[in-house]
């Protein structure tokens, strides 16, 4: 009892409990990005695929997904302990759904099929079954699983070439075409706002301009047509589990592999390979299979534009407050207010953003410089520049606080010898100060980098969009394209995850952006910290 | 460092060839130079970090020029004046009369019986190539507008007949100049009271060619209604149906107004003793008898009557001039009317009734010519036009309800512009209840947009300013207590080696993009709640406990291995406790379900507690929020507790106190103004938060604490709402409201934060 007494007294129990929320506290971020960490990692990895004979004769076979007990309301009729499994069956075109859940009850005999192959396709997401033919056109070139397989095999490759040649065509040359006419068509409506005779002078030149490229559009599309006939025309039969057939041509696989021969070292190529591939194709399917480059790419020019903005002004910003102003009461009050907008909700920033820059300067820009090609927007609509100027504005108090505390960190004799030597303000500042507050500096930049890299509110407002039809980036000029509108890895999650028709579908793919947002994201931040601690450690003696 | 610093003051002296004159001159220019640049740097910097500084607060500005119009008054102006020679020599006899205009505001007509006339605004003057003597049989003894849209008119005459009119605009461009041009079409007519009787009093509405009814009043008081329906696509006969009957008016009671609803099957008429009558259409024709509802005083009588747009309300105006709006109650029809608001009187007998055509607006005037404009849904007489002692003939609201056009009985017709972009925003009608069509009594509601035109929006910001404090509070109540008490015990209790990791590990969370907490809670979390919410129900009960069993077991353990807790062997201890209870619970989720909650806890919760359960709610917000502000209120309390001075801490201990009676006796005292403001700055960004509750509620603007219910942000509404608002809209303003309030709301709460900080930092200082 006493004992109770004291132990009650002493306050343990109150600081084992403090200690308990830290634990959780830390238990729930461990949690979460082992969460994210396990199931982005785990989505390259190509999983054996299983077949399953069940108790009424029907064959299933895919990827084990998931194990779960069956939920009370089904399993009234079952005893305590049933599990069921989720399996990825895939062949969307034939069952429909890419998931099915099998009562393990169920289950007769589970096998792995050694020569089962796995097909990623353009459309109708994964197949798996097997090759039984290869065709060319009409002639059969191969019959059997694995003579099939042997003759298919290759001509994926040949196919991936047309592709990339396809490709080619449709975005880089076509497009250069398109954009060229455009370009005349506008110059032309131009001319006749201005009040230009149409049939003469240099109009007359950009009509006929106008006919030789449509003309080199035809030539283009001609040659399309034909590298389609190419595409279709292998054609391999494919047979699911249940013994139906499907043709399907060469050229709508992607990839193809055999799981179950794969040894581990075959499947971590494979694995890398696949982590490759996110990082640089472009979505299929609505997004929700292929890669994210797209988004990773304008992730990073919204960023850089940003920086460009966000440093000089934020540091003009922190050094006139620092070294120039007068400190008293107006600084002070100038400081509480920069401080506070760094917690003014980013949604506010993109209200802003929408109404000031796209709709105020945009509008007024489009007025002045792009009447030709009026009522449709060009600057007077979202795009990159005004999605980097309202993260700028949103990030800019960030910077400013960061270079102050740089700027403070700077010991006074440092500035004090220096202006002692002869040197004006300027050159002590620029020579002397603002060397010794980069860190500072770049603390801000990395942090203002790492808060746009996340940030996806302001950004729905103000430009981004779920699938952007070209780069702001290309080999047209003027190249940068900051009207354009871009993808976002933070609003992809958004958009996959929650607009996507095929939510279960979409997750993997939605993980894995997670995962990689989350590590740019972590990276910047732990940069950023490790940078204001070698900064405050080197100043540390001095500033005594 | 410093010694790249020293400008080159002496280098040119070590040039051996300079004379010491020019060196002497050459100095000093350069010295000037260099001064000169100092200089216009300090202006440079001083004006960049001005502009930047001003440009940011000038957000706050930006918000405020846009909401502003909002909340401005109405305003008209006239347009143009043109005089109308009177062809009748009874002008006061309205019935005669009609006028109308275009949608651009540009060519008015006026009716005088048969006779129609068009103007020309641009130069006002009358163009008499349309128009002119109507092939009207008879002569015209009662002209009304045919429903609210468009510019269709009927004419009813002393033979009997009623003669549907259309007057057509057609807009022709030719390049940027834009044309009206009028004409009118007559259309056949329908005999709709016995030969020989006249139209004295008639309602006409007609669906293209598909059904048109008309109710006629005749000289002698006898009520007639006539439907005529052509065969529909899919009926069986080609067949023209015709009903026609005889209506039964109450025996002394004399009828002043007649309306038809649009699908023309509900009639009501007001009445000369301040009542309205309503007649339903059942199957083969309308009610024999009418109900009758009583509108004003006794002998009130009514003398306008219209539907508003979307024909669920009725304006009501009578000879004393008051001016109401009534419905038929819960939307039934044949219910008895229930009035909804009293506008402004106009203290005199009200004459004209004009309706819009785009929102819930109406004008009524007075026998002195005065006008008002009233809006509906805010119950608002929103202008006012004195007149000039003459009544108004014809009044008509312009089809986009941007103008007026009246006609003086002293023959003027006057045009006018009306700039009233916003009627339906008060500060009434944003932050308190307001009684909407089709609701018994006022409430508060967001609803922006529906499918139909004729909708009624309905911008009520409570129910988001709750939903944005709700989640707020959900989110607070788990991490106060959470991000607090870790962050005393880091600060306090916790070895600096560990500190020294745990803290920024912590901190670094607080960077982790909103868009992923907000994915996994809604498709991660959301759905697994709901399976195991009486696993979580039990891991909140028993973590306390398990935390205090370990604490008490502790006790025991030689002090030899009690040390270990700088190593934070006593932090592994809990989070293997932890894990161990949390693994525990969600194995025996089953069984719980079944002991606390009967087996099935939505079903538990309906019949006991009344509650529903949504996937997305408020639980998962307060989980996924609270993850968002941990990292913060942890961060900037435990740096104000860590801040106690060190000797105080020192002292207290040196005197006997034990490490709790000096946390809660000294440190917690002198730290409560810091963590006071790290709770402000979590708060503020709980409030902002967007992504986390746009993705993990179900986004749905009810008013409802239930912990197991969705909500709507404002942050979350304008993300959602914002890329459909038109510019310059309605919508888009009050969005623009809802930024400025969170902006106001949060700049507020960390401006006080900040200073409770500064004031504390001072404090500290001084020891």
């Amino acid at each position: 009892m006493a004992f109770l007494k004291r132990f009650f007294a002493s306050g343990s129990l109150f600081i084992w409990l403090s200690g308990g929320a830290l634990a959780c506290s830390l238990l729930l971020i461990g949690g979460l990005l082992s969460l994210i960490f396990i199931n982005g990692m785990g989505y390259f990895w190509p999983k054996d695929l299983v077949q399953l004979t069940l108790n009424d004769g029907t064959q299933v076979l895919g990827e084990m997904v998931d194990t779960q007990r069956i939920p009370e309301t089904v399993t009234t009729a079952f005893p305590e302990g049933q599990t069921r499994i989720q399996l990825k069956v895939g062949n969307r075109d034939l069952y429909g759904l890419d998931f099915r859940w099998v009562d393990e009850e169920d289950i007769a005999q589970q096998t792995l099929p050694q020569d089962v192959v796995a097909f990623e396709r353009r459309e109708w997401g994964n197949f798996y079954g097997w090759i039984t033919e290869v065709w060319d056109g009409d002639t059969r070139l191969a019959k059997g699983r694995d003579q099939a397989w042997n003759v298919f095999y290759p001509f994926l490759e040949q196919t991936e070439a047309i592709h990339q040649e396809i490709h080619h065509i449709e975005r880089d040359v076509i497009g250069a075409i398109n954009h060229d006419i455009e370009q005349a068509r506008l110059n032309l409506k131009e001319l006749e706002l201005n009040g230009k005779n149409l049939s003469e002078g240099s109009a007359a030149s950009l009509q006929e301009d106008i006919q030789t490229r449509e003309a080199a559009y035809q030539k283009q599309t001609q040659r399309l047509v034909g590298l389609y006939e190419q595409l279709n025309r292998y054609r391999v039969t494919l047979i699911d589990v249940e013994g139906k057939e499907k043709t399907f041509p060469v050229g709508g696989i992607v990839k193809a592999w055999r799981p179950n021969q794969m040894s581990v070292w075959a499947k971590i190529w494979m694995y890398a390979e696949n982590f490759w591939g996110v990082l640089t194709e472009e979505p299929r399917e609505a997004n929700t299979e292929g890669g994210i480059f797209p988004a990773i790419f304008g992730t990073v020019m919204m960023v850089l534009i940003m920086s460009i903005v966000v440093v000089p002004f934020g540091v003009l910003a922190a050094v006139y407050l620092k070294e120039y102003a007068r400190q008293g009461l107006l600084t002070r009050l100038i400081r509480i207010a920069v401080n506070n907008l760094a917690g003014v909700p980013s949604i506010v920033f993109g209200v802003f953003g929408l109404g000031f820059f796209v709709y105020a300067v945009g509008g007024s820009i489009d007025q002045l410089f792009f009447s030709a090609s009026l009522p449709n927007p060009t600057f007077g609509t979202g795009g990159l520049l005004w999605a980097s100027l309202t993260l700028a504005l949103m990030t800019v108090p960030v910077v400013i606080v960061a270079t102050e505390e740089g700027l403070s960190a700077v010991p006074r004799e440092y500035r004090e010898g220096s202006l002692g030597l002869g040197a004006t303000k300027l050159e002590s500042l620029i020579r002397v100060v603002l060397p010794c507050a980069m860190p500072g500096i770049l603390t801000g930049l990395i942090l203002a980098v790492s808060r746009a890299t996340g940030e996806v509110a302001p950004l729905m407002l103000t430009g981004v969009v779920k699938l952007a039809p070209a780069l702001p980036v290309d080999s047209l000029f003027p190249y940068v394209h900051l009207d354009r509108k871009f993808m976002h890895l933070g609003f992809h999650i958004y958009d996959v995850g929650f607009q996507s028709p095929n939510v279960e579908a979409a997750k993997p793919m939605v993980y894995v952006t997670t995962l990689i947002l989350v590590l740019v994201v972590l990276l910047l931040n732990m940069t950023a910290i490790a940078l204001r601690t070698r900064m405050r450690k080197r100043y540390a003696g001095a500033s005594v | 460092m410093a010694q790249s610093g020293i400008p080159p003051v002496s280098s040119p002296a070590l040039v051996p060839s300079e004379k010491p004159l020019t060196l002497v001159s050459r100095q000093t220019a350069q010295r000037r130079i260099r001064h000169l640049l100092d200089r216009v740097a300090k202006y440079v910097v001083g004006a960049g970090g001005l502009a930047t500084i001003v440009s940011i607060m000038g957000i706050f500005v930006y918000l405020m020029w846009e909401v502003i119009p909002l909340f401005q008054p109405a305003t008209i102006s006239p347009e143009l004046t043109v005089p109308v020679a009177l062809t009748d020599t009874q002008a006061s006899n309205r019935s005669h009369l009609m006028v109308g205009i275009d949608e651009y505001r540009e060519v008015p007509f006026v009716l005088q019986g048969k006779h129609l006339q068009f103007f020309s605004l641009s130069d006002g003057i009358p163009m008499p190539e349309v128009g002119g003597e109507l092939p009207v049989g008879g002569e015209p003894t009662s002209v009304i507008p045919m429903g609210l849209k468009g510019t269709t008119l009927s004419i009813g005459t002393d033979r009997g007949l009623v003669y549907p009119v259309q007057v057509l605009y057609r807009s022709d461009f030719q390049g940027d100049q834009r044309t009206i041009i009028p004409s009118v079409k007559v259309n056949d007519p329908v005999q709709v009271v016995p030969e020989g009787m006249g139209v004295r009093l008639h309602a006409h509405v007609k669906r293209g060619d598909e059904f048109q009814t008309v109710a006629a009043l005749t000289g002698s008081g006898e009520l007639w209604v006539t439907r005529i329906e052509e065969p529909g696509e899919f009926s069986f006969t080609d067949d023209v149906t015709v009903t026609k009957h005889r209506l039964v008016v109450p025996p002394q009671v004399h009828l002043t107004t007649l309306t038809l609803d649009s699908i023309g099957k509900r009639l009501v008429a007001g009445t000369m003793d301040g009542h309205l009558l309503a007649w339903e259409w059942q199957r083969q024709g309308f009610d024999a008898m009418p109900q009758s509802m009583a509108v004003g005083a006794a002998g009130d009588s009514v003398t306008v009557l219209s539907y508003l747009l979307g024909e669920r309300t009725l304006v009501v105006g009578t000879r004393s001039g008051s001016v109401s709006t009534w419905v038929f109650s819960s939307g039934q029809s044949g219910g008895p009317l229930r009035k909804v608001h009293a506008f402004r009187s106009h203290a005199r007998p009200v004459t004209n009734l004009s309706v819009s055509q785009r929102d819930k607006g109406f004008l009524t005037a007075d026998d002195q010519g005065t006008v008002f404009l009233h809006y509906s849904t805010t119950a608002e007489t929103i202008l006012e036009i004195e007149g000039n002692g003459k009544a108004i003939g014809s009044l008509r609201y312009a089809p986009k309800a941007d103008g007026a056009v009246w006609l003086g009985e002293d023959g003027t017709l006057q045009t006018y512009a009306i700039h009233n972009p916003h009627p339906e925003v008060t500060i009434q009608s944003l932050f308190f209840p307001v009684t909407y069509e089709g609701y018994d009594h006022p409430e508060m509601i967001w609803q922006s947009s529906s499918g139909s035109d004729e909708f009624e929006s309905k911008l009520g910001l409570m129910p988001l300013m709750f939903g944005t404090l709700k989640g707020t509070i959900y989110a607070m109540i788990l991490a106060i207590p959470l991000a607090v008490m870790g962050a005393i015990y880091t600060a306090m209790f916790m070895h600096p080696h560990l500190r020294a990791i745990v803290k920024p590990s912590l901190e670094i969370m607080a960077a982790l993009p909103s868009v992923v907490l907000g994915f996994l809670a809604g498709l991660w979390f959301a759905p697994l709640l709901e399976k195991i919410f009486p696993a979580v129900v039990a891991i909140v009960g028993f973590l306390p406990l398990v935390i205090a069993g370990c604490c008490l077991l502790w006790q025991f353990l030689p002090i030899r291995v009690k040390r270990m807790d700088a190593y934070g062997l006593d932090l592994v201890v809990m989070m293997v406790a932890i894990v161990l209870t949390v693994a525990g619970c969600l194995m025996a989720n089953h069984s719980i379900e079944g002991w606390l909650f009967g087996g099935n806890f939505k079903q538990w919760m309906l019949q006991n507690l009344g509650l529903t359960y949504d996937q997305r709610n408020a639980i998962v917000i307060s989980f996924a929020m609270g993850f968002a502000v941990i990292p913060i209120i942890f961060s900037i309390a435990e740096d104000s507790i860590a801040n106690v001075p060190r000797h105080l801490v020192a002292g207290s201990l040196a005197l006997g106190a034990t490490r709790w009676q000096t946390l809660t006796r000294l440190v917690l005292v002198s730290a409560s103004p810091g963590i006071f403001s790290a709770l402000m700055i979590g708060f503020g960004r709980a409030v902002g938060e967007t992504m986390i509750v746009l993705m993990a509620t179900g986004n749905t603007p009810i008013m409802d604490w239930s912990m197991f219910n969705g909500f709507r942000t404002l942050s979350a509404n304008i993300a959602v709402e914002m890329p459909e608002a038109p510019h310059g809209g309605t919508l888009y303003r009050v969005l623009f409201l809802s930024g400025l309030i969170l902006f106001g709301f949060t700049f507020t709460i960390n401006t006080i934060a900040e200073m409770v900080r500064q004031r504390l930092r001072q404090k500290y200082s001084q020891f």
